[in-house]
């Protein structure tokens, strides 16, 4: 079991480090000058040498990319490029928040609504629930979040009025405030995931089935549902967990597009804004935080997993 | 599918004006001089959606293809080799699969696109297709674990061995004993890919980091719709949207519908 | 219907189909048994045979696409079962009859241990609470001899051996004490010594219940040794049927005839008589002959057999479906099929001279570490594969090496071959001294040696054509140009009784047997001194096994090549090959030539394996030697003796502590065990067969 852990946390370390030099190197190395392109072509020669030595852009590159990652490490993620300065870590961490509002009523209907889907269309491989769902699954709901979004509020915000077409409420508004602008990005992200989800559960089921231990089981005289319910569903849902799991990069990069058409202000407005102001440092914290959660989100899934699935064995 | 390949491909004769024509009077709402009505420049949308049709399938298209091969290339030679090669090649795959498409597309291009590189320079030439090219470096490690992972499945055949007694180059058994047999997997694996490209470049196209206005990409002409702008032009958002849902429902069920077909025969 | 008492199953007029496309596949037609309480009947036959159809259409479990025939009569104790729907079987499933499938690992939920697994069929039929349930169920794991049922209720199913896993099940199949039991090939998934235990356990335990039971195998022995009666099927039809003793001493079907003779006999060989071989192969079920099904491959089959052959009583308790059956009965006709009679190989046993030598071969596999165990600086044990194991082959020769799973005779084979790096030994091949793997060892070397594998579908490439497969060696390997190559390519098919038309074929268009052929070609094309053949008829059906054992013997007398024979049925072995190695855990354990090694002494190992065979002769009472325990892990090994864990006559301490002698028995015939050899020769009887030992 530790063995495990240790190499699953190996793992997420690996993939850090890996993202932490990408980005590093895609805003510090491929914009050539980063002092110019953050001051942008009207700016002095002198002002743009002064900042660079602010940056401390004249050192070696490794030793920007340690003090780079030291910062990082010890909470010191300075100020927003961009105007009006802001601190980066307050400024991530409350948008992160409403993100995760986003996110955890995202997940909170999708994962439920997709898992039953996936399983009506698993046992009925073929016929017509199946074939509804499946044909649902491959078409609406797999069209780009931006189209989903629009439609919907063409549809529900402006046609019927039942939500409010914007989401731009205040950053720093509490639950209850938001949560009525919440209901349509969240219905949109749901779209996304549910065509995901429901897929893989489908498939998982479909395999399940074929086993020979459902014929076992069936000839022990067991009713239907009893076969299904203790017998396949245990094997095929274990699985799921993975998939839950992967999911959330679908959702967070899902985020940026629905936040941007919703113009709600999570951390993807915020990436976007970041994105469209040059604003490095801002781009890299975020980055960054997203990284982290997936995958902090996908050690948890190989952990439950593991744990669920007696198959593997920790010696 | 075929219809909008004939719309890539005859695009321009069939369009009844240029992309950035704006001799029209803005805001048309749809009649048979524009059947699609015109938007806030006045430009006809019917035409900007047929002659987008043919970037987004290019773009999509070649770069979905570059990731194929060079995925491919590299999935069969670490599937092969397997050992110290396979283990830290395969790390930095698994590593670079945690990290959304999507994400680490939007934030290249869009940090590309803030670089001003000299025009005529290959960057420039580069940055130009880069969304093309941001394409083919995302699918490149998730082309090339699949094509690995049934490399090892196939490599452990024993008509590999058979060849390997023969003392076979190495070459001649990656492309000639194992290739054929991995094909089936890469057909769907591309299709798949081609219909998320299809996801992909509209989406980065939405916000703003794909093509730059005024090109006709079918994102960018549902962002520059949107808004205050959609009360009074909503055919201008409306259309492309419609075409991309259309095209990206449409990719799907081939890419489905291939799927199907290889694995019955598989 | 009729029915005397007794009978627990009665089926008649048995029809079912298969739907593939727009098609309805018959894939068993007017199936028809009997059966009483306490007999266990076989039912018999190849793959495509429709036996296990058979036996899942009694148990009313059938695919999505199929379905029994209107007409069809199946009555368990007087029910007709025939017409009822799913759920109102489910009342007699697990309570009226069981089954115990083939594969007892896909059979057990993998995710459910596996006392619960067994505990709910009793709740589900018995209304027990938990309690009353768990004391059942450890109680009915101790009667199929599962040693501390308590512990393993609580185990889940990857946590067992196959043999418990099968023991396991058939645990779930006896709790409910059914009156009808299907058995789906149980054993074919198991060693030969694990086999044995199980069919013992079976043979007891339906004794003790008396419920009737269906036996569905591919395997002659296991049926004479098993079963009172025996139906034998082809291509969907039962061709005859009878009580067991009949059968074997009195066969009236050309098709049983054919059965009988083409599966080698223990201590058979081809120096004294070739297989017989059954021509052609089975039908397809989408395009069955006319009249007979038999009637392609039958050597008796006369105009008469182009009508439909009915099912006729020639005695009472029999049935046979074949127009000249009474022609067969008198013996006014011989089934005589090709080869039969005379021996393929040249007698003499004279010693040749020596074509490869192995020596010290070692394979330990690397465990791989974990991270604290790099840190600890600990090195875990490597599993030993293959430890120390020497081998001579003589030019023109047949070697044979025989074990069990994890004998590590495949390791041995691909280290010769130079596809697996040995950790140690040297080979010596004609003088010269191999490089260790194919990668470094020259094109002379490579052409001296070749293989044919195991699984013919895996064998050939499937996108290249036949022709294409044969020339690659014979261009590489032997310096050919294309034309003389496509040349040579005809010649090869031809030898190995394939039309040169093959050529053109793809792998997919041809039957396991064929594609085997045109895999024995391609070792044969660069005209190789030694071919490695790692269980080459393992995965064939018998009537298509033996033409070929025989032509790899045929083949042999041509081109005076040498082979190294790998198989776990000692009975091939002994037919083709002149010198014979058990090997068990990784090491050697006897070697001798063929006769040798099939009478005393034995070597302790194996005269467990010769004695756990199933022969195929009712009258045959084997001396029963069991191995108890299962093979022990390689990864830890036994100390002295490697067999003593399991080793029905090990005498003490010794055995534990010290690795046993080798001991010489004379004319190459070495044994290695504490025991001196005149008191293993007094200890021992001959395991063969009467009418062998005769011979
Ligand atoms: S009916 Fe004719 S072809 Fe069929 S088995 Fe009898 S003799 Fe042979
Ligand atoms: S040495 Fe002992 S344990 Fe080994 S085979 Fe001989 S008697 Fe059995």
């Amino acid at each position: 079991m530790w063995r495990f852990i240790l190499r699953r946390l190996g793992f997420f370390v690996f993939t850090l480090l890996l993202t932490s030099v990408l980005i590093f190197a895609l805003t510090r190395v491929l914009p050539g000058d980063v002092a110019r392109v953050l001051l942008g072509r009207e700016a002095g020669e002198a002002e743009v040498a002064a900042l660079r030595e602010e940056l401390g852009l004249n050192q070696p590159l490794h030793v920007q990319y340690v003090e780079w990652v030291r910062d990082f490490v010890t909470g010191n993620w300075g100020l927003t490029f961009s105007r009006p300065a802001q601190d980066i870590l307050q400024l991530v961490g409350q948008r992160a928040l409403n993100s995760a509002r986003l996110a955890a009523i995202t997940m909170l209907i999708a994962v439920p609504l997709s898992l039953l889907l996936g399983v009506i269309a698993g046992l009925t491989e073929n016929r017509l629930p199946d074939n509804t769902i499946s044909v649902l699954t491959l078409s609406v709901v797999s069209l780009p979040e931006f189209v989903t979004g629009i439609f919907l509020i063409n549809i529900l915000a402006l046609e019927l009025r039942l939500f409010p077409a914007s989401s731009a409420v205040s950053p720093s508004a509490t639950f209850e405030e938001a949560l009525p602008s919440l209901w349509l990005p969240a219905l949109t992200a749901t779209l996304v995931l549910l065509a995901y989800i429901t897929r893989l559960t489908r498939a998982g089921v479909i395999e399940e089935l074929k086993r020979d231990y459902v014929r076992t089981a069936t000839l022990k005289g067991l009713p239907y549902r009893v076969v299904i319910v203790k017998h396949v569903l245990r094997n095929a849902l274990i699985p799921t967990i993975t998939v839950i799991a992967t999911s959330t990069g679908w959702l967070m990069s899902g985020l940026v597009v629905i936040e941007f058409v919703f113009s709600y202000p999570g951390l993807g407005r915020l990436l976007t804004f970041a994105i469209d102001k040059r604003d490095l440092p801002l781009i890299q914290a975020i980055v960054m935080v997203t990284v982290m959660v997936i995958l902090v989100a996908n050690f948890v899934a190989d952990l439950l997993y593991a744990i669920l699935n007696p198959r593997i064995s920790f010696d | 599918m075929l219809f909008f390949l004939l719309l890539a491909l005859f695009g321009p004769a069939l369009a009844p004006y240029t992309e950035n024509n704006q001799s029209s009077p803005p805001r048309e709402a749809p009649s048979t001089a524009y059947p699609f009505g015109t938007d806030y420049l006045g430009r006809d949308v019917f035409s900007r959606v047929i002659l987008g049709a043919r970037s987004i399938f290019l773009t999509a298209g070649v770069g979905t293809l570059i990731a194929v091969v060079i995925g491919t290339f590299v999935g069969l030679f670490i599937g092969y080799q397997g050992g110290l090669l396979d283990e830290v090649v395969g790390r930095f795959i698994d590593a670079f699969l945690a990290l959304p498409a999507l994400l680490v597309a939007l934030v290249i291009l869009g940090i590309i696109k803030n670089v001003d590189f000299a025009p005529g320079s290959w960057q420039a030439a580069v940055a130009d297709q880069s969304v093309l090219i941001v394409i083919a470096l995302v699918y490149v490690p998730i082309v090339a674990r699949v094509v690995r992972s049934s490399t090892l499945d196939i490599k452990t055949r024993e008509f590999v061995q058979a060849a390997q007694i023969r003392g076979e180059a190495r070459l001649y058994i990656i492309f000639r004993e194992i290739f054929p047999s991995v094909v089936p997997a890469l057909v769907v694996e591309a299709s798949l890919r081609f219909s998320y490209a299809i996801f992909l470049v509209a989406s980065l196209g939405f916000l703003g980091v794909g093509a730059s206005p005024p090109t006709p990409d079918w994102g960018l002409m549902v962002s520059e719709n949107r808004g205050g702008l959609y009360q009074l032009a909503p055919w201008a958002l409306n259309f492309p949207a419609l075409a991309i849902a259309v095209l990206v429902i449409g990719v799907n069920l081939m890419s489905d519908g291939v799927k199907r077909v290889f694995q019955k025969s598989g | 219907m009729s029915e005397t008492p007794g009978t627990v199953l009665h089926v008649a007029n048995l029809g079912i189909s298969y739907r593939v496309g727009k098609q309805w596949i018959r894939a068993v037609r007017e199936f028809q048994i009997e059966v009483k309480a306490g007999q266990i009947y076989g039912v018999v036959g190849e793959s495509g045979s429709g036996k296990s159809t058979a036996a899942t259409g009694i148990m009313r479990y059938l695919a999505a696409n199929g379905r029994t025939e209107p007409g069809s009569v199946i009555e368990l104790l007087g029910q007709d079962l025939a017409a009822r729907s799913a759920r109102a079987m489910q009342d007699v499933w697990g309570r009226c009859m069981n089954m115990v499938p083939q594969d007892p690992a896909a059979a057990l939920n993998p995710s459910i241990r596996v006392g619960e697994q067994v505990a709910e069929i009793v709740r589900r039929h018995e209304k027990v609470d938990r309690d009353t349930a768990r004391a059942r169920v450890v109680a009915m794991l101790r009667r199929v001899r599962l040693a501390d049922p308590e512990t393993i209720f609580d185990r889940f199913p990857h946590q067992l051996s196959g043999g418990m896993q099968q023991r396991v099940v058939i645990a779930m199949a006896l709790i409910t004490s059914p009156q009808l039991l299907i058995l789906d090939e149980p054993t074919t998934a198991l060693d030969v010594t694990t086999e044995a235990v199980i069919l013992d356990l079976v043979r007891d335990l339906i004794a003790a219940e008396g419920a009737g039971a269906v036996y569905v195998t591919h395997n002659l022995g296991v049926v004479a040794q098993l079963c009172e009666r025996v139906v034998v099927m082809y291509a969907g039809e039962i061709m005859e049927d009878a009580a067991a003793a009949d059968l074997f001493a009195r066969p009236l079907h050309p098709y049983t005839v054919g059965l009988l003779k083409s599966v080698p006999r223990l201590g058979q060989t081809k120096r004294e008589m070739a297989l017989q071989t059954i021509p052609g192969r089975p039908p397809s079920l989408t395009e069955l002959p006319e009249g007979c099904v038999y009637a392609p491959r039958c050597p008796l089959a006369i105009e008469i057999c182009q009508t439909k052959p009915p099912l006729e009583t020639p005695a009472a308790g029999r049935l046979v479906r074949c127009h000249r059956w009474q022609e067969i009965a008198a013996g006014a006709v011989e089934v005589a099929y090709e080869d039969g009679g005379g021996a393929i190989a040249s007698a003499g046993l004279e010693a040749r001279s020596p074509l490869l030598h192995a020596a010290e071969m070692t394979k330990h596999f690397a465990v791989s570490r974990s991270l604290i165990e790099v840190l600890q600086g600990v090195t875990p044990t490597p599993v030993r594969a293959v430890d120390d194991v020497s081998l001579h082959i003589q030019k023109g020769r047949t070697y044979g090496l025989v074990g069990e799973s994890g004998s590590g005779k495949t390791t041995l084979a691909r280290m010769i071959i130079g596809l697996e790096n040995p950790t140690d030994g040297s080979i010596d091949l004609l003088g010269v001294d191999l490089a260790p793997t194919v990668r470094t060892r020259g094109r002379e070397m490579l052409a001296k040696l070749q293989m044919v594998f195991q699984n013919p579908q895996n064998s050939l490439n499937p996108y290249l054509t036949v022709g294409q497969a044969i020339r690659r060696p014979l261009m590489t390997l032997r310096g050919m140009a294309r034309a003389e190559a496509d040349h040579e390519v005809e010649r090869l098919l031809t030898a190995v009784n394939l039309r040169p038309e093959y050529a053109a074929r793809y792998p997919g268009e041809l039957s396991g047997g064929e594609k085997q052929r045109v895999a024995i070609a391609r070792a044969f094309a660069s005209d190789p001194a030694l071919i490695i053949c790692d269980e080459p008829v393992s995965a064939l059906d018998v009537s298509v096994q033996a033409a070929v054992l025989n032509l790899l013997a045929r083949l042999q007398e041509e081109h005076d090549t040498a082979y190294l024979f790998i198989a776990h049925d000692l009975a091939v072995v002994g037919y083709l090959a002149d010198y014979i190695a058990v090997m068990y855990l990784g090491e050697i354990f006897e070697v001798g030539y063929g006769s040798d090694l099939f009478a005393p002494p034995y070597h302790p190992y194996t005269e467990a394996l010769v004695s756990a065979i199933p022969v195929a002769d009712p009258t045959h009472q084997s001396e029963r030697i069991r191995l108890s325990e299962d093979v022990p892990s390689p990864r830890n090994l036994p100390t002295g003796c490697r067999f003593h864990t399991r080793c029905p006559r090990k005498i003490g301490a010794i055995c534990e502590d010290e690795a046993p002698p080798w001991r010489d028995d004379g004319d190459g015939h070495y044994i290695r065990c504490h025991i001196p050899l005149p008191e293993l020769t007094a200890l021992q009887k001959s395991l063969l067969p009467d009418h062998e030992r005769d011979a």
